[in-house]
């Protein structure tokens, strides 16, 4: 026995990359970093802190100061739909943030390589560069989808309890309830995939990250300026229905059923728009990076 | 609305805070570097040339940036079983040479194969060819042995190899340590054993004696002709030639991006060393020029010297005892790899 020979070798009988080992060792690139229990935590706190604010606002709506008009509202809140309206709302307890997250997640994924130079060994051990963001985009998926786990598992424990407080019942099982809460699953898991695809076309971290917030934050503003200065020339209902062409505003028209604002397009709209924007980011890393020199 | 910004502006101070603890570690470097385990390295010898999986060919190999030729025509081959030294001068093409090789920069035009076949190619790439190219080549805020255990997982070898490495290379007791913390020198030794996790039979290594000690380049050196002496093929980088000379027996020199010799280190020495000059002192020198013949070439080389050339030191010390010139010194005047190196890339190395 030397220090050149390998019993862990000798006893693999099965060795080489697969799809399913590559996915592993991607999580594994997050989780033997800090930047698990930060986001961990740091999610955890957040979805809390969201869950606190948003139980005081449907406090409120439920139990309004002596107004005429809030106590009218007040009343639409109890009826069934009212109060599953509620429900489904507390169940998505700080989403409309809590997905930054996982985007910056998936936005760390891809930049981490490049600025901790690790891009190097990473395709020195698997050449084949499209099979490595495919790994990647499956894994920030996966994440994102952790994201929703956990949101959904604290606010899951909170909501009913919260409803009995507050002296309203619901099923928490009904379609309203149950619909919200997968459509916030496949908000998370899509910018997940947005953040990483825009790491592949960003390779900068910090630029990545800010790029990011600024789509996610500053789009709805942009765009909805820009539809209303079309409408202010061409007066039709649809243009005003434009701003969805903006991932933000895609994804909020996915996930809010019915009409996400007035002349808002369909539902299912925002999500083909949200699709695609995915599979364009992924496809344009997967090209980019195919044949991009790794100098460092 | 208020509460979710203020959880916003936390999540970003958590996410600062994780760069500076990284930045932090990195300046740290705590304890003594751990000890380089035992030499020499053993394991089953295999005679030269019978591993040829390990031949590499570069040929034609050209890189173009914006116009400015990098790597120029370039061709060489390697052979399993030696130790091959890639040498040139700072900004002379190396690096991008290496890494065309290994399919991490696109060449323009050109191949270049390992075992006959392109990097990107192979089957289980590093259980083929191993490679260290830059010393900071991890990620920060991760242990040394956790970088080493992604690869496996990557690569589907054992996670448990990771820890045969690292007590190949000495890293054992640092493996809670993370990257930032890391000296430069075990940074070069987490990057060898990276490139050994997959006990490949190609090692190719682009400037590996860069912050080593002493006692660290000379391990290398012995881990690298040991693998040589199994057969495997070692292809290294280096500007320096003193670690050339102890340790390669092959070298490719380039200059400019451009081919200027190749050869065993002997071959190229004594190509430069022909007609090389001898230095005599001696009371006599005008009755030594007369007794040397046609061939010589005497000139005065100041303080009653003189340089001979034409004939060697052996023809000079016959001639002088036959003629009776008393002879208080005789040197030759060879010149040594440095000055065939200097001599084959000044100039090149300044147009760029």
């Amino acid at each position: 026995m030397t220090l050149l020979d390998s019993p862990a070798l000798d006893q693999a009988r099965d060795t080489g990359t697969t799809p399913l080992r590559l996915i592993r060792a991607e999580i594994m690139k997050i989780r033997t970093t800090s930047t698990w229990w930060l986001f961990l935590i740091g999610f955890t706190v957040f979805t809390a802190l969201a869950l606190t604010s948003n139980g005081f606002s449907h406090h409120y709506q439920l139990y309004p100061q002596q107004d005429i008009s809030g106590r009218a509202q007040a009343a639409q809140a109890r009826t069934p739909a009212g109060v599953a309206a509620i429900a489904a709302s507390m169940m998505t307890s700080g989403q409309f943030l809590g997905v930054l997250f996982a985007m910056f997640l998936g936005v760390l994924l891809m930049t981490n390589e490049f600025a901790h130079q690790t891009a190097t060994a990473t395709f020195l051990t698997v050449p084949r560069r499209a099979l490595v963001i495919m790994a990647k985009l499956t894994a920030a998926a996966c994440f994102g989808a952790l994201f929703w786990l956990i949101s959904t598992v604290i606010n899951g424990i909170t909501t009913p309890l919260y409803l009995h407080s507050q002296h309203v019942s619901t099923a928490m099982t009904g379609w309203i309830v149950v619909r919200s809460v997968l459509l916030n699953l496949l908000a998370f898991v899509i910018w997940a995939i947005f953040g990483l695809g825009l790491g592949t076309l960003i390779r900068s971290q910090v630029t990545a990250v800010v790029a990011g917030v600024a789509v996610y934050l500053g789009g709805f503003a942009a765009v909805e300026l820009i539809f209303h200065g079309i409408y202010y020339f061409y007066r039709q209902g649809w243009v005003l229905g434009g701003p969805v062409i903006a991932p933000a505003v895609a994804s909020n028209v996915m996930i809010t059923p019915g009409r996400a604002f007035p002349h808002a397009p369909p539902q299912w709209a925002g999500l083909v728009i949200m699709v695609g924007y995915a599979l364009l980011l992924a496809a344009a890393g997967i090209t980019l990076t195919r044949h991009r020199d790794v100098t460092s | 609305m208020v509460v979710l910004l203020g959880a916003l502006v936390l999540g970003g101070l958590a996410w600062l805070i994780s760069h500076k603890r990284g930045a932090a570690s990195a300046a740290r470097v705590d304890g003594a570097p751990p000890r380089l385990p035992e030499r020499p390295f053993g394991g089953k010898p295999v005679p030269a040339g019978k591993l040829p999986g390990g031949r590499i060919v570069v040929s034609g190999l050209t890189k173009e940036y914006r116009g400015v030729k990098a790597v120029d025509n370039l061709s060489f081959v390697v052979e399993p079983g030696r130790v091959t030294g890639f040498l040139g001068p700072n900004g002379a093409g190396k690096t991008t040479t290496l890494r065309m090789l290994l399919n991490l920069v696109e060449p323009t035009s050109g191949t270049a194969t390992i075992g006959g076949t392109r990097y990107a190619g192979l089957d289980q790439p590093i259980r083929r060819v191993g490679a260290v190219l830059e010393a900071s080549a991890a990620h920060k805020g991760r242990t040394g042995r956790d970088h080493l255990r992604v690869i496996c997982q990557s690569a589907g070898i054992p996670l448990a190899r990771a820890d045969e490495v690292l007590e190949l290379v000495g890293l054992t007791v640092a493996d809670g340590r993370t990257f930032g913390a890391y000296s430069l020198g075990m940074r070069q030794r987490l990057g060898l054993a990276a490139a050994l996790l997959g006990d490949p039979q190609v090692l190719i290594l682009d400037e590996p004696a860069n912050g080593l000690d002493p006692e660290g380049i000379q391990w290398m050196r012995d881990l690298l002709r040991t693998l040589a002496a199994h057969g495997r093929t070692v292809l290294l980088s280096s500007h320096l030639l003193a670690e050339m000379k102890l340790l390669a027996d092959d070298l490719i020199i380039i200059a400019a991006g451009r081919l200027a010799a190749r050869g065993t280190v002997a071959s190229i020495v004594s190509s430069m060393t022909h007609g090389g000059r001898i230095l005599v002192r001696t009371p006599e020198p005008g009755k030594l020029a007369a007794v040397l013949g046609s061939d010589a070439v005497v000139t005065p080389a100041g303080d009653g010297d003189v340089y001979i050339t034409g004939v060697d030191a052996v023809a000079v010390g016959d001639a002088a005892q036959r003629a009776g010139i008393a002879i208080y010194q005789l040197v030759t005047d060879r010149p040594d790899l440095e000055a065939a190196f200097l001599k084959l890339t000044t100039g090149k190395a300044a147009i760029r």
